[in-house]
């Protein structure tokens, strides 16, 4: 074959522009939602994100951290890693058995069940700090036994850790119901015959298989706890030194005017919550055979 | 329903004693002793009385305030939150699993923080602020404001509801759209779109339910200026302040009925789509 | 329509899916591809289709080069092996997609589209599903829908990939019938799929068996059933 005879088999019939699938769009609309996405992500979430770190060393880096040794930021930090210490266990162990109890047994009203677990999602933390102070506040009958025995909710750690608990209440659950569903009963009673006890199933077989996800609700779960503000502002009556979390003395801060002092404890809040970000990017990437009946969702 | 199931079905598995227990004893100390509070709180005070704390001008307009914005930032987020998931899904460019990240940052990031890092974005001498400010469009202490910080707390409901349904269109679909004469717009628009509505709607709903209910990301950059910028949670609060209980309950029990409402409104979306579309 | 297959191949990435093949198919026949998995008899079809893109090699519609024609130009009416029916729309909305898709100037009227799927729906025999949704259906009248669907847009060949495969036996003998009647009524060159040597025998008038990217031979099937041209051939249709 000549080469003019093959030049003119290989123009023939081929497309002026070049072949597109059927499940693509033109380049040209790709571009452009690319662009919006990332741009609009940059400039929605990218933006605050960064102006945390640039304002919390506007002063220098000797002036950020200078900030968070102040006896009120250094109260704080602590208070709210008891809180978190506190009210993230109870949560896990709360998830646990709500999730044994709704995948392994069968009763009439598991869905209402399920729906009072979700129901904290749905309510508006400022609510919640509030239904807290009027079942617990010294107004009520309750609140006023347990002040008058020296036992304060309301104002003090128990009510804060009560109105953490409130916001986190479904995340652990959550994760745990669909992985738990998906695998089903048989492996817990094959280990029943074999003799082992009903601890020991656990342990050895429910817990291994759950772990990840456990993991997961549990990161997701702590985050939240450590970050909660509105609910905490409510129950909490914001005494400084004692039942200022982080993000009240945030809060307590910028009013005041003390902008590096505000921007450090939450440049704090935020590195915490990349490094979440980044553990449950890893927890997907890893383990997403165990996370997939939740990412489904 | 011929005979009823019994309350509990025996099985061989241990632990039914303990897990029902600690279950049943955490959701009634967590929930449901305080939403019951503060119902009771509401039906002490009855319900005129709650009704005419409701009726007030300031708060009917911080509740309307609250809703409509909530909507406003919901939609923007429904519209955005699709095009965000549908370029982390079918497209591949550099970044892309640190943008799939970063969606999650608003979950993830204290409220607080939140609130005072988008002031200092748009507040008049911010970086952002000073440009907008430039053109005559104040957003923060204005309604814009507020919108913004709930855009900000809603963003990641849309995307993560769409995503997981865009991952799972068979190319078949679009395919045969494409072999049946349609552009690929008309694909988007007709056969991809009304696939994709029913989790939009969803994530939409969350979203909602999620910024009526916001606090901590808005306070700070809203101005709170009664009839104005004042939303619907911080009049609770000022309430509280001012040991005024029963109107704190009185708006806390309007703001629940509003969730209630919105919870409904997710799950006729659900069951709605479910019975439309099915399982083939 | 004649279509002529002129030294088609298809790589994908490092894989050859498709050595260079010809084919000439006849005007108004019923042909099948038939082979095992991997044989490249999909790929055959969806290059036909416009789906894929070939790596080289033409492919010409009544004597004219198509090779750059978009799927959208090329009127293939197309049955995917899932039927791939829209979820979301009635079987009538499914039927009448195509038409509606049309640009404004070349659409027909509201009238004329409810005239032509009303029509498909008897040629299906299937008159009464319109409103329904396909999850309201059953597999085999599923796969007639699909078949109506590519037939409303007035297609100018018909390519069928696998579309008996999700069936039961039963159905599946019904519905063989059923595509040799509509396929002589409508007189249109029609190519379908299969990995089944009884329906490619028994329904087609050329049988093309593929394997392994290439073709091995092409015939009517008595032919083949008489003399298979390769050893491969020999134990594919005998077992």
């Amino acid at each position: 074959m000549s080469d003019a005879a093959l030049n003119l088999h290989r123009s023939a019939g081929r497309p002026a522009r070049p072949f597109r699938r059927p499940t693509e769009e033109a380049a040209p609309a790709r571009i452009v939602l690319i662009a919006v996405a990332v741009g609009g992500l940059m400039l929605l979430v990218g933006a605050p994100l960064v102006i945390v770190f640039v304002e919390a060393l506007a002063r220098g880096w000797a002036a950020a951290v200078a900030s968070l040794q102040s006896r009120d930021a250094m109260a704080a930090i602590r208070l709210t890693l008891l809180i978190t210490a506190i009210a993230v266990p109870m949560n896990a162990v709360f998830g646990i058995a709500a999730a044994w109890f709704i995948t392994k047994f069968d009763f009439r009203g598991k869905a209402f069940l399920i729906t009072l677990i979700d129901l904290p999602f749905s309510v508006s933390p400022v609510v919640a700090g509030l239904c807290i102070v009027l079942l617990f506040g010294a107004n009520s009958a309750m609140g006023a036994w347990l002040v008058a025995n020296g036992f304060p909710i309301v104002f003090a750690v128990p009510g804060i850790v009560l109105a953490t608990v409130f916001v986190t209440f479904p995340f652990v659950a959550r994760e745990l119901i669909p992985v738990m569903i998906e695998q089903g009963r048989s492996e817990e009673e094959a280990a029943l015959t074999l003799g082992a006890s009903g601890w020991r199933v656990f342990l050895t077989v429910t817990l291994p298989n759950i772990r990840w996800a456990l993991l997961y609700g549990t990161l997701l779960c702590t985050a939240r706890a450590m970050g909660e503000f509105g609910a905490v502002a409510v129950v909490s009556g914001k005494i400084r030194g004692q039942t200022a979390t982080m993000p009240i003395t945030i809060e307590m801060f910028y009013n005041e005017y003390l902008s590096v002092a505000a921007f450090s404890m939450a440049a704090l809040l935020t590195g915490f919550a990349l490094f979440t970000l980044m553990l449950k990017t890893v927890l997907e990437l890893r383990h997403a055979d165990q996370l997939a009946a939740t990412r489904r969702h | 329903m011929a005979t009823r199931a019994p309350l509990i079905q025996r099985t061989a598995i241990p632990g039914l004693g303990l897990s029902a227990g600690i279950t049943l004893f955490m959701l009634s100390l967590v929930v449901i002793l305080p939403l019951g509070a503060l119902l009771a709180k509401g039906a002490s005070f009855g319900a005129a009385n709650v009704w005419e704390v409701v009726n007030r001008p300031r708060v009917w307009a911080a509740l309307w305030l609250s809703f409509r914005l909530s909507f406003l930032a919901a939609a923007f987020n429904l519209v955005f939150g699709v095009i965000l998931a549908w370029v982390l899904v079918r497209y591949r460019f550099p970044g892309k699993r640190i943008i799939d990240a970063a969606v999650d940052l608003p979950f993830a990031l204290p409220t607080a923080v939140a609130g005072i890092a988008l002031t200092a974005l748009y507040a008049p001498n911010g970086v952002l602020g000073s440009l907008t400010n430039q053109i005559g469009w104040q957003i923060a202490y204005t309604q814009w404001g507020i919108w913004m910080a709930l855009v900000f707390v809603g963003l990641p409901f849309v995307t993560r509801t769409v995503q997981p349904v865009i991952e799972e269109i068979e190319a078949e679909i679009e395919e045969a759209s494409a072999t049946l004469g349609a552009s690929r717009l008309h694909t988007m628009r007709h056969v991809i779109l009304p696939m994709l509505m029913p989790a939009a709607l969803t994530g939409f709903a969350l979203a909602l339910a999620r910024a009526v209910g916001e606090y901590g990301s808005v306070i700070f950059i809203a101005g709170n200026i009664p009839l104005r910028t004042e939303i619907a949670p911080l009049l609770i609060v000022i309430q509280l302040e001012e040991y005024n209980y029963d109107a704190a309950a009185a708006i806390g029990i309007a703001m629940l009925v509003i969730s209630f409402a919105m919870l409904l409104a997710i799950n006729l979306i659900q069951i709605w789509s479910r019975r439309r579309i099915g399982h083939v | 329509m004649h279509i002529q297959i002129d030294e088609i191949a298809k790589e994908f990435g490092a894989t050859t899916a498709l050595h260079p093949v010809s084919l000439s198919i006849p005007s108004g026949a019923l042909v099948a591809l038939l082979g095992p998995s991997g044989s490249g008899k999909t790929t055959l079809l969806r290059l036909l289709g416009g789906l894929e893109f070939p790596s080289s090699g033409r492919v010409l519609f009544n004597g004219q080069d198509a090779t750059g024609l978009t799927v959208q130009d090329r009127r293939a009416g197309f049955v995917f092996q899932s039927y791939a029916l829209f979820r979301h729309m009635t079987v009538f909305e499914n039927i009448a997609y195509g038409l509606r898709a049309r640009p404004r100037a070349t659409r027909p009227t509201k009238a004329e589209i409810e005239r032509r799927v009303l029509k498909l729906l008897d040629l299906i025999q299937l008159p009464h599903i319109g409103a329904r949704y396909p999850s309201q259906l059953s597999g085999g009248q599923r796969q007639r829908v699909a078949l109506a669907r590519a037939l409303a847009i007035e297609p100018r060949m018909l390519l069928l990939d696998e579309p008996f495969g999700a069936l039961d036996a039963k159905v599946r003998k019904e519905l063989r019938q059923g595509l040799r009647d509509i396929h002589d009524e409508t007189g249109l060159t029609t190519v379908f799929v299969t990995h089944d040597q009884d329906e490619a025998m028994e329904l087609a008038d050329l049988v093309v068996v593929m394997s392994m990217g290439r073709i091995e031979q092409i015939g009517k099937p008595a032919d083949i059933r008489a003399k298979p041209a390769t050893e491969f051939v020999r134990t594919f249709i005998t077992a």
